[in-house]
């Protein structure tokens, strides 16, 4: 019994620690680029599960609307933007970004009823849903005050926090969901049952993490994203756009953030509100990860001192 | 210079917020949970105010809905501005135990009348000059909690351990629930809490598990209860689950799924409107606001929460026509008399049971206000 | 002269205010007082000491707490109640303070964050505290026999107490202690070479920020008569650190504007959007999150300074007439030994950046210290000054050895210093800049 009681409890710290480390992780870019504690980091993997689990009830997802909405918001500023800068040959490229992508898929959800897909088909169509509002809130709520004090962008968060829980709620209503499970096997250890779900779990948390190193030390992106993390000012005398870098920063913390709450809505119920504790305990594990491959770099920055 | 400006600038902010009086016939008051912690209760009450009559003994009724999101300090706020700015005959509310609580000095000093749509027995008892102004329409925990103890004794569970919400909800149950099985002899042997937004209560079950007890009480509202239960089973409880009348909307069974097939839970008879006996007079009553509720909401969408907030339009449909015949509404003596005639309610059928209240009880409901529900095949199943 | 008309004039409006305005607008200004006075810690916390805290609202509760125990379970008087309060206040807040100051960075907030749930659910889950539930019952202040039941009664006794704390609060930043505090915001490296007690002045002002939630919980239960922890929650933590921020954070007055702002901007979207979007859904929360968003976008520094700027001249506040100097220290002869540095070297790593300096300075000479980029001029600096310590040496000031003291005893021993990059403060003036190491 003890050592099964150790078992479970393993199993369940594996699987809600590998998801939090994945959030730790979001938290860490997202601050190091962008200097933004992102709070609502847990509601995307709130909009994440509760996205999927809209589309496998064969309902249209909230989050379609906002999508559509902070897209067309967007494109008016932008546009707005380039025709006073005289730019008018950006403007095709801002209307398929904003506004196009968001009316395919739209049109792909009318058109075919959701709940008839596969699982892999119904994930890729929540994440395209919900993680492109990852940068559109970095351009909306955070880009015009990038320059701001930490505590500025605290309190942003802060707002954009309260308007995504108001949003969830009204999108999703008070009650949870919980989506079927991916795989249903469950292999034996023991007198311990290891369920399939959980190993799925850790298995695509470690993909997720191999496939961020990858892109932080292997792409052209992820060195400029690395290097803005080290030292903004230095990234930009170098060239690479705090924007960029930023809207890079906040997709990767969507994307990460949607994904775990994919992983874990099959074993948790998650209800429109879930996000603030579970970012709550992302923060606090922030500071673990200090060791992590981010602030590898930062240390080899100060060999020694200069007078 | 700022001498001038800043002042008036402080309270231009307090004074340009003036909004208009409401001059109508009746005027109710509602503060409820809408959203944060206890929407998943409050919104089902919001919605079944669009339900119910605007117009009662010939008068025009204005319903006058706020939310407090869960938090005492708004409620208080709530009520404080319902009958000092909407002057209100009457107010409903709060959805949760401590907002209700909180409301009772400011309603009783107003010497307005307040319909709580709170569980515990506190709101209520003990009877004083305060509380004579207060009424509630759910049962109190303490009579479904002897619903299931009764039910336990009759199934043989000796041992049975209790697993609430961290809030006053788990515990309210916690506190009548230890005490009734005390006296009828049942032991309980562990007693655990967790928090709604959990993402994992496995280190309770283990405890509980651990304990061997024959059952498990779940003293949880709304989804979130789902959790317990899921990982009882799936951790291989294989004794009774017992869950609380909280749980008792669709969302429920839908979020719990399997894991709930053979649960037990006391409930409102609205709940079960439908299998209640031909000759049960609250059967017309309660499937009547099903009825209603899900022609405007969708199949599927009634919960008892609900419910218990057209109860207290039933109490006011009944006590405003007499109340009428005393005085003109927007008068201390109108709600003198409103009251008197909610005190003076006898024989009123409504969705969970049938009225009859006394100045001792301002809830009035008996034995027919409860019944045990099993959860058969992903629905709500009356055990006789 | 001014302020003291600006300040004759507010209080005259608020004397003149529950006269005038309906029942409840009296009860909003009561509200919007007792959010103000934990906003003005969280100025001289957040806004001043650069300290940023989310459990304000913890400590408001542990003044409500105790004034509702000690109330009804003992029948204690509540004027005895609050100074019980604020002591226990002020000792939970010395203890926390001082394991959570010590954290650096982003470690504080997350801090604050820690004992703010702690305490949350410590309210939730003692019995005698109530649980969950909470203590009702609890009874009407009284002065003179004369119970103060109805809120514009509460009203007064709210923003007497109110003004009192921004008089003391302005009065404080004003001094040598309000000084040092001040300078905790541009870093302690700076504030410690001036001779501040950089710990002690957090402790200081945490502490008194502490007090001042503690007394408006105190106000809460007694205007309440009931409490129950949601009040006291993290969440109602960050909304006081909303207030300032929305209302200026560096400004007495902004925290204020930020209190009256956000609780008539919510009562106003409960009123209105219901009428205009319709009872079903919930729309206050997201118009309000939205608005917040919009506000620092246009008002970074929350909105106090704009209306500052919109007031054409704000001159300088008074100034004491004349203080007496402080006395002199007494000379050393021209010639002696003031300053001996032996056998100096620092490390840094395998970096040697000084090794065994050996030098004095003396009495009414100027020494200077030259070498190209990277000689180790100002490792040599920090060293003396006891900003970065030498790896091994010895360093005498006057006959005293030095080198193994904080920096802010060396500057407080009659060592003063520059920096190569100019740290002022932006918001302090050139004067009383240099008003800070004069005052040590």
């Amino acid at each position: 019994m003890d050592l099964q009681i150790a078992l479970l409890l393993a199993q369940d710290g594996i699987t809600n620690g590998a998801i939090y480390a994945l959030l730790a992780l979001a938290l860490v870019l997202v601050f190091a680029v962008t200097r933004v504690i992102f709070i609502p980091q847990g509601e995307f993997v709130a909009f994440g599960a509760l996205t999927l689990a809209s589309l496998q009830a064969g309902k249209l997802p909230g989050t379609l609307w906002l999508l559509l909405g902070m897209g067309a918001v967007i494109t008016l500023m932008e546009f707005a933007k380039a025709l006073r800068e005289r730019r008018i040959r950006r403007i095709p490229s801002i209307l398929l970004l904003n506004c196009g992508v968001p009316l395919i898929l739209a049109g792909i959800l009318f058109a075919v009823s959701p709940a008839t897909l596969p699982l892999p088909v119904q994930v890729i169509l929540a994440l395209m849903l919900v993680v492109p509002l990852g940068p559109m809130i970095y351009r909306l709520a955070y880009q015009p005050i990038a320059e701001a004090s930490v505590l500025v962008l605290l309190i942003v968060s802060v707002a954009v926090h309260v308007t995504l829980i108001g949003l969830g709620l009204y999108f999703f209503g008070a009650e949870g969901s919980r989506t079927p499970a991916f795989t249903d096997t469950s292999f034996a250890i023991g007198d311990a049952l290891l369920q399939g779900q959980t190993l799925l779990v850790v298995v695509a948390s470690v993909v997720l993490i191999v496939a961020l190193y990858l892109f932080f030390e292997r792409t052209i992106y992820g060195k400029a994203l690395r290097a803005t993390a080290m030292n903004r000012t230095g990234a930009r005398l170098m060239g690479i756009s705090a924007t960029l870098a930023g809207r890079l920063s906040f997709t990767l913390a969507a994307l990460i953030g949607a994904f775990s709450g994919i992983l874990i809505s099959p074993i948790t119920t998650i209800y429109y509100d879930s996000g603030f504790l579970i970012g709550l305990q992302g923060l606090r594990r922030r500071h673990h990860r200090r060791s992590g491959q981010l602030s590898a770099c930062r240390r080899r920055r100060h060999p020694g001192r200069s007078a | 210079m700022k001498i001038k400006k800043v002042p008036a600038c402080l309270f231009a902010l307090a004074a340009i917020a003036a909004a208009s009086t409401v001059y109508a016939d009746i005027n109710v008051g509602v503060t409820l949970s809408a959203t944060r912690p206890a929407a998943s209760l409050g919104i089902p009450e919001k919605n079944t105010f669009a339900l119910l009559p605007t117009s009662i003994g010939g008068q025009k009724v204005n319903y006058i809905i706020l939310d407090d999101a869960s938090d005492t300090t708004t409620a208080v706020k709530n009520t404080k501005k319902l009958i000092a700015e909407n002057k209100v005959d009457v107010i409903i509310g709060s959805t949760i135990t401590p907002n209700s609580l909180a409301m009772i000095d400011v309603a009783a000093e107003a010497e307005t009348p307040m319909i709580a749509m709170a569980a515990a027995a506190r709101i209520i008892e003990p009877m004083d000059a305060k509380r004579a102004w207060v009424f509630k329409t759910p049962q109190n925990d303490a009579q479904m909690a002897t619903a299931i103890v009764e039910h336990m004794t009759n199934n043989n569970v000796k041992t049975v351990a209790y697993i609430g919400f961290a809030d006053a909800y788990g515990e309210g149950w916690w506190n009548e629930f230890s005490k009734i099985a005390e006296v009828r002899k049942i032991k309980v042997i562990a007693n655990e809490r967790f928090n709604r937004a959990d993402t994992s209560v496995t280190g309770q079950v283990l405890k509980i598990l651990s304990a061997k007890p024959d059952a498990v009480l779940i003293g949880g509202a709304g989804t979130p209860a789902a959790l317990p239960q899921r990982s009882l089973k799936e951790k291989g409880f294989k004794g009774i689950i017992y869950q609380t009348h909280g749980v008792a909307n669709a969302d429920f069974l839908r979020v719990c799924g399997k894991d709930c097939e053979g649960t037990f839970l006391p409930a409102g008879p609205v709940l079960v409107a439908a299998q209640l006996p031909d000759n049960n007079p609250i059967k017309k009553v309660a499937q009547e606001y099903v009825t209603k509720y899900e022609a405007m909401y969708g199949k599927g969408s009634v919960s008892t929460f609900g419910a218990h907030a057209w109860d207290a339009g039933k109490l006011l449909s009944n006590a405003i026509p007499v109340a009428l015949k005393k005085a003109q509404p927007g008068t201390p003596e109108f709600r003198k008399a409103l009251r008197d005639a909610l005190e003076g309610t006898q024989n009123l059928t409504a969705t969970h049971g049938v009225f009859n209240l006394s100045p001792q009880d301002h809830l009035g409901f008996d034995q027919r206000a409860r019944v045990m529900v099993k959860i058969e095949e992903g629905n709500w199943k009356l055990v006789k | 002269m001014n302020n003291f008309r600006f300040l004759f004039a507010f209080v005259v409006a608020l004397a003149l205010g529950p006269l005038v305005l309906p029942e409840f607008y009296v009860t909003l200004l009561n509200y919007i007082g007792l959010y103000a006075i934990v906003a003005l810690g969280l100025v001289l916390l957040t806004g001043v000491g650069g300290l940023t805290s989310f459990g304000q609202a913890a400590f408001v509760g542990v003044g409500a707490y105790t004034t509702a125990y000690l109330t009804t379970v003992y029948g204690v008087s509540p004027w005895l109640t609050l100074p019980a309060g604020l002591a226990l206040t002020a000792a939970v807040a010395l203890s926390i303070g001082f394991i959570t100051l010590r954290l650096s960075g982003h470690f504080l907030p997350l801090g604050t964050i820690a004992w703010g749930i702690s305490l949350y659910y410590l309210f939730g889950s003692v019995d005698f505290l109530g649980g969950h539930t909470g203590i009702s019952g609890i009874p009407a202040l009284q002065i003179f026999g004369f119970e103060l039941k109805s809120g514009r009664q509460f009203y007064y006794l709210i923003w007497a107490m109110l003004l009192v704390i921004v008089v003391a609060t302005r009065n404080l930043l004003d001094s040598r202690e309000g000084r040092a505090v001040r300078a905790l915001k541009g870093g302690t490296l700076m504030a410690e070479s001036m001779g501040v007690n950089t710990p002690r002045s957090k402790i200081v002002i945490f502490t008194i920020a502490a007090l001042y939630a503690c007394l408006s919980g105190w106000l809460y239960a007694h205007l309440q008569r009931f409490v129950n922890p949601t009040p006291f929650s993290l969440l109602q933590g960050i909304e006081y650190l909303f207030m300032v921020v929305v209302g200026g954070v560096a400004y007495v007055w902004g925290a204020i504007l930020g209190a009256g702002l956000i609780t008539i901007l919510k009562q106003w979207l409960q009123d209105w959007l219901p009428q205009l979007l319709g009872q079903s859904g919930n729309f206050e929360m997201i118009v309000f999150g939205l608005l917040m968003i919009l506000v620092l976008h246009r008002a970074r520094d929350g909105l106090w300074p704009i209306i500052l700027r919109l007031i054409p001249e704000h001159p300088e506040r008074p100034r004491v007439a004349h203080a007496e100097a402080l006395p002199r220290r007494a000379i050393p002869p021209a010639g002696s030994v003031l300053l001996e540095i032996s056998n100096a070297s620092k490390r840094f790593g395998g970096l040697i950046a000084n090794d065994r300096m050996n030098f004095k300075v003396r009495s009414a000479e100027i020494m200077a210290l030259i070498g190209p980029n990277g000689a180790g001029k100002s490792t040599m600096f920090n060293g003396i000054s006891g900003v970065d310590p030498l790896t091994s040496g010895e360093i005498s000031f006057c006959g005293e050895r030095i080198e193994a003291l904080e920096a802010r005893d060396i500057a407080r021993r009659g060592i003063s210093r520059s920096f190569q990059h100019v740290r002022l403060l932006p918001t302090m003036s050139v004067k009383r800049s240099h008003r800070r190491p004069s005052a040590w």
